[in-house]
């Protein structure tokens, strides 16, 4: 995109300015603070084209704008880094503990559950109980598609701890589920 | 709701087949691992049913509806670039 090109600036919105806002959606507290970093983004890419010179796909660049955008919009309005109760030793739970509240290893129901995650507006609810940082992993790989290696590079993690993340996340996300399915 | 004891099938213990469910659904397992999970899961209808539902969770997340921004959020986007970045030309 050439500086200045109106035209093709508003093709690239248009072709990312979904992606970028579910994963801030996902990755912020609020609509206001996603909102907030979803202009600086912009505004950072815009002011710099020709800063995206990868061989691959401008998608997860653009999104590890987004994301690192989100985490200086997070410190500025709280005085925490981005995730802080993600990184204070609760994401150490057993996995066998999340994995039961999931429902593994769960004797046969006598009565069938209807499944909660065939229904787009109860899936959502329960993506929107967990935390922006379970959120954002699972927005990242199971919504918008991007491969281990490229949401590892959005998020800035090695690619093992991205795994890590993900399941612990799905977990919680199949926990919650399971609350939905009980009411 | 108890959770079964876990039970060994396959070469594998229940909680290694739950650690090994991620790799499994994304095709990153090797054949021998493939073999031995398979073998558990026929025996183990606590993990089928389990493994079942977390690639149910995936392909329900692939098919969930897409949210986009609201409009005002894109009106305001677009007021901004325009107040900030320089005029073309």
């Amino acid at each position: 995109m050439e500086a200045g090109d109106e035209a093709a600036g508003a093709v690239f919105l248009d072709r990312h300015r979904g992606a970028v806002w579910r994963l801030l959606r996902a990755a912020c507290r609020s609509e206001q603070e996603a909102e907030e970093a979803l202009q600086e983004s912009f505004l950072a890419v815009f002011r710099a084209p020709g800063a995206f010179a990868g061989p691959g796909s401008a998608r997860p660049w653009l999104l590890g704008v987004a994301r690192r955008q989100a985490a200086r919009t997070w410190r500025r309005r709280s005085g925490e880094p981005m995730h802080a109760e993600a990184l204070d030793g609760r994401e150490e739970a057993p996995l066998v503990e999340l994995g039961v509240a999931a429902g593994w290893g769960e004797v046969r129901d006598p009565e069938a559950r209807v499944s909660a995650m065939e229904d787009h507006a109860r899936l959502h609810r329960a993506l929107d109980a967990l935390s922006p940082a379970d959120r954002e992993v699972i927005t990242l790989r199971d919504l918008e598609g991007l491969s281990g290696p490229e949401a590892a590079q959005v998020l800035d993690l090695p690619l093992a701890s991205l795994k890590t993340r993900l399941h612990r996340a799905r977990l919680r996300l199949l926990a919650r589920l399971r609350e939905e399915e009980s009411r | 709701m108890t959770p079964l004891k876990p039970s060994f099938h396959g070469g594998l213990w229940c909680t290694e087949v739950l650690e090994l469910l991620p790799d499994l659904v994304a095709g990153e397992v090797g054949a021998e691992e493939r073999a031995a999970v398979e073998a558990h899961l026929r025996a183990c209808d606590a993990c089928a049913r389990f493994g079942g539902r977390y690639a149910g969770l995936l392909t329900a997340l692939a098919e969930a509806a897409r949210q986009e921004p609201p409009a005002g959020v894109l009106e305001r986007l677009r007021l901004r670039l325009r107040a900030d970045l320089p005029p073309t030309r």
